[in-house]
């Protein structure tokens, strides 16, 4: 009898075990940077590794997935990648325009406008990727209370020369598809914050975590919050939820210094640990050739960060620094990026009008850089007038179209890939001609006066083909090591579209249909009725 | 004054404002090219398809695959050779128009032809959107030529120019069976003595298969040179379904702007089916002048179809010096014509004051079509009650002319 006891607890152990549970981990850090014109640049990460797992194959989507049972990896979120079969994916949802010239590059390269998501999935199956895609972004728009089922066919694309995987796609034989959209009108807010905190395992209520203060974020000169799903091959999926924002701690401060504090940019302090964090880090990035007081003393430091181990550190935290010598700051006006890029839409009609880029190299040697373009149908290119300018003289030989997808009016967005070569110092300058349609008064938005957000165009600055050349130049291998393939999104676009009378389809309908009627009535008048002579004056009666 | 002399020196004025910048002024108007007849389109057409792309995947580029063809092998498209082909093009048209009055009077020349002429290269309506290089300048020249062809009994080319004309615009279709007709019979004058059609109608049976073989060979043509059908969606389709609200003069767009989405098919159907309402009816009526019918039908074709330009009426109105003998019974001249000076200072303002200025709303601009349509309706209803009317001649004092 007791042997039995024994056995069936044994078994039930083993039982316990069978159901293989993968083991999670979870880091959190915080990045602090000051930047050159004085802001605070604060970017959260929160990683959780779901070790030893794969992303799910689309050909196993007919058959009952295998359970899920997570402690520290989000649940919600974990239930939509596997329904859609998902390998890789990003969803980033931005308020303002990163301004590349004076705070850099940013931390998390995702910083367009508004909202974007990509993701790769893999093909095969029965459900083909483009309804997973649906599923997908209506899934992500219910879980983080986003407009993402707005991210339609009419502004999917596929470029995927900008957008390359991040993490590894599995099964190297099997091919997998991209799919893109933006929409640069999506407002981030509090409604947004609420759902990506319950994400975290310790939601905001000890950690890092606790610092993410909607009062305080929403307030910022930038912000966005970003999800990136990726499949690691030696280690398994991993999910980081990011926060990024850009700080004034001018505009806050009562003595109108760039002193800065977490209780004064969060205006919180971290109270207590996460406790399942494998990792809790806070990384401040010191500033160079000043005078400064960082307190509290962080566990390490070296000449370019702090280091803070929130689980070793006294609590409560409060990270500061103190220039107490400080009483004038200069701004650093040079820009801080290899290239610079502007985007305009020029021309006052509302029929047609220009679009105007002008790309300036930074840097003293020649650099090459991917152009994309994913337009929506609400401008439509003349690509036959695209050309490339240097002071005044044509350069048509320094632009290479690489592909052009024509947009298809309530299908498809255009999407323009090009490779710009920037000759050193020098400003290149690209114009298009464009054209903007005509809509039906049920297409136009309730605020149709207000235009049409388009969507930011996107940079990669790339080696130069010649490998042998970049590999023999140190300088130009130093440089552009450092981009990395970098993203750069350049500010959103708005389109004034023309627009016709909301209140009249009624008297449009009447008096047209009224002017057809007479000309019609009269010339059947005419072709049917007999003529005749008659008799008029005085003698007839 | 001698047509050989005023001809070359109308011809050659054209070239001289066809080769200076003003072109890059009215190239983009939608008075005067639309969707499917704009430079700029057939720009952007050739550019992909010389880039691999294939053109009718997107919305862009509406012209016809012959046209892609041709300035993409034949003849290179730029500002020179531009401005050359489309004052060839009015040439063309214009030197048609004087050989169709030559017909129809049945003399080898006359005193008037140098007017007639005038009148086409001078219109104001044709010369503007030539000027313009809108395509509808070569549709103009195609339907003039294929009547000319067809008053000088050369069936086959005229057949031939016809569905050449098709090809580029669907709507002209309407002409096919006035065509058919007018190579049965005679180009000359009879308005004045209506009789029944005396030739056999079971003739043409034969001319409709010789266009018909020529339709399918031009699309046959057309389809290889896109590899694909996509054309026919882009190009005949867009004349059906009207995928582009960009504005015209004409009453297409702002209905179908302000149509309620789930009634916008029942009436596509109602506006293309009103078109081909009248083509019976008028070949019968005017079965004694079949010339008088094709010239009232690219009157209707002016008023009433998907993408008209100014050259539409501007063809229409030119037309109109081919039939002297009716100016005496036309009822209302001088209303007609100020309701086409009327419109054509309104279009241009009110289409500035919407889109560039800013002031104006759409409705001002759609109400100067509006006028501009009653204007086309005016011409229309005169030339019918005058064809009509000269048949019963003077009538004597205390006497009136009226319907039953």
């Amino acid at each position: 009898m007791r042997l039995s006891v024994k056995s069936f607890l044994c078994s039930l152990c083993l039982g316990t075990l069978a159901v293989a549970r993968l083991s999670e981990e979870f880091n959190e850090e915080l990045h602090l940077r000051p930047l050159p014109d004085g802001k605070l640049a604060a970017r959260f990460s929160f990683s959780t590794l779901l070790k030893g797992a794969t992303p799910r194959h689309p050909e196993t989507l007919g058959v009952e997935d295998e359970s899920q049972l997570y402690t520290l990896f989000p649940l919600a979120l974990g239930q939509i990648l596997r329904e859609y079969a998902v390998t890789e994916l990003h969803l980033t949802l931005n308020a303002g325009n990163w301004n590349y010239d004076r705070w850099g590059y940013p931390d998390e390269p995702g910083v367009g406008t508004g909202a974007e998501l990509w993701a790769w999935m893999g093909e095969g199956g029965t459900v083909t990727v483009d309804s997973r895609w649906r599923g997908l972004r209506n899934a992500l728009a219910g879980l983080f209370c986003a407009s993402l089922g707005s991210l339609d066919e009419q502004r999917t694309t596929s470029p995927v020369l900008t957008f390359q995987p991040e993490g590894s796609l599995p099964n190297g034989n099997a091919s997998y598809q991209l799919r893109h959209a933006t929409l640069p009108s999506e407002h981030v807010c509090t409604e947004n914050l609420t759902p990506f905190l319950k994400l975290l395992p310790c939601k905001s209520l000890s950690g890092i975590a606790s610092l993410l203060n909607p009062h305080k974020l929403f307030d910022a000169d930038w912000h966005g919050l970003g999800v990136h799903v990726r499949y690691l091959e030696s280690a398994g999926v991993e999910v980081r939820l990011a926060f990024q924002a850009v700080f004034d701690p001018v505009r806050a401060a009562s003595d109108k210094r760039r002193d800065w504090s977490l209780s004064a940019v969060f205006d919180r302090r971290i109270e207590r640990v996460c406790p399942v964090a494998r990792s809790s880090v806070i990384r401040v990035r010191l500033p160079q050739n000043e005078v400064y007081a960082i307190i509290p003393s962080p566990s390490t430091m070296d000449k370019t960060y702090a280091t803070y181990i929130v689980q070793e550190v006294g609590k409560p935290l409060d990270v500061a620094i103190i220039r107490p010598e400080e009483t004038l700051f200069e701004y650093l006006i040079e820009p801080q990026t290899h290239i610079s890029v502007h985007r305009t839409l020029n021309g006052a009609s509302q029929h047609a009008g220009q679009l105007a880029l002008t790309i300036t190299n930074n840097h003293d040697i020649q650099l090459q850089t991917g152009y994309l373009e994913t337009m929506p149908w609400l401008l439509q290119f003349y690509l036959h007038t695209l050309h490339a300018h240097i002071d005044g003289m044509p350069r048509d030989d320094l632009v290479k179209l690489i592909s052009y997808i024509p947009p298809l009016p309530h299908v498809q967005p255009a999407l323009l890939q090009a490779v710009l070569t920037l000759p050193p110092k020098t400003t290149l300058w690209l114009t298009m001609d464009v054209v903007k349609p005509f809509l039906a008064y049920t297409e136009h938005p309730p605020d149709a006066q207000r235009g049409w957000d388009l969507p930011p165009a996107v940079f990669v600055p790339f080696a130069s083909q010649n490998g042998s050349e970049t590999d023999s130049d140190p300088q130009l291998h130093a440089v552009l090591s450092d981009v990395r393939s970098t993203r750069m999104y350049t500010p959103v676009l708005l389109v004034d579209l023309a627009t016709p009378d909301f209140s009249m389809p009624y008297n449009v309908i009447i008096m047209s249909c009224t002017l057809i009627a007479l000309i019609f009535g009269m010339v059947f008048n005419l072709l049917t009725r007999q003529f005749v002579v008659v008799r008029v004056g005085e003698q007839s009666s | 004054m001698d047509f050989i002399v005023t001809f070359p020196a109308l011809v050659a004025g054209r070239l001289v404002l066809a080769l200076s910048p003003l072109t890059h002024y009215l190239r983009d108007d939608h008075l005067l090219s639309s969707p499917l007849t704009s430079y700029s389109r057939l720009q952007e057409g050739i550019y992909l398809f010389k880039h691999g792309i294939d053109p009718y995947s997107g919305s862009t580029f509406r012209h016809s695959p012959l046209l892609l063809s041709l300035f993409s092998t034949v003849i290179p498209l730029n500002e020179v050779t531009a401005a050359f082909l489309w004052t060839a093009s009015d040439a063309l048209a214009a030197w048609s128009l004087v050989r169709i009055w030559r017909a129809r009077q049945n003399v080898s020349s006359s005193s008037r032809d140098s007017l007639i002429a005038g009148l086409y290269l001078l219109n104001p309506y044709t010369f503007l959107p030539s000027l313009g290089q809108s395509t509808s300048s070569f549709e103009n020249a195609l339907c003039l030529l294929s009547l000319m062809l067809a008053c000088q009994k050369q069936a086959s080319a005229s057949l031939l120019a016809l569905a050449f004309l098709i090809q580029l615009s669907l709507p002209s279709i309407l002409l096919l069976l006035p065509l058919l007709l007018l190579l049965i019979s005679e180009p000359t004058s009879h308005l004045a003595s209506p009789f029944f059609f005396k030739t056999d109608i079971r003739r043409i049976t034969p001319l409709a298969g010789q266009f018909a073989a020529y339709i399918l060979l031009l699309s046959g043509a057309a389809t290889l040179v896109c590899g694909n059908l996509n054309w026919v969606e882009k190009t005949w389709g867009a004349s059906l379904t009207l995928p582009d609200l960009t504005p015209n003069p004409g009453l297409w767009w702002y209905f179908f702007t302000e149509m309620f989405d789930h009634f916008r098919p029942f009436f596509l159907i109602v506006f293309s089916v009103h078109l081909l309402i009248y083509v019976l009816p008028l070949c019968i009526k005017f079965q004694h002048d079949i010339l008088y019918a094709c010239y009232l039908l690219l009157g209707i074709l002016s008023i009433f179809k998907a993408y008209p330009t100014l050259s539409d009426p501007g063809l229409f109105l030119s037309m109109l010096s081919l039939f002297p003998e009716t100016f005496p019974y036309l009822h209302h001249p001088i209303v007609t014509a100020l309701l086409h000076l009327h419109a054509a200072l309104l279009l241009p303002l009110f289409h500035y004051l919407w889109l560039n200025q800013g002031t104006g709303n759409a409705n001002f601009f759609y109400a100067s079509t509006l006028v501009f349509g009653m204007a086309n309706g005016a011409a229309l209803l005169d030339s019918i009650w005058a064809g009509l009317r000269i048949a019963i001649g003077e009538v004597k004092e205390e006497h009136e002319v009226l319907q039953e």
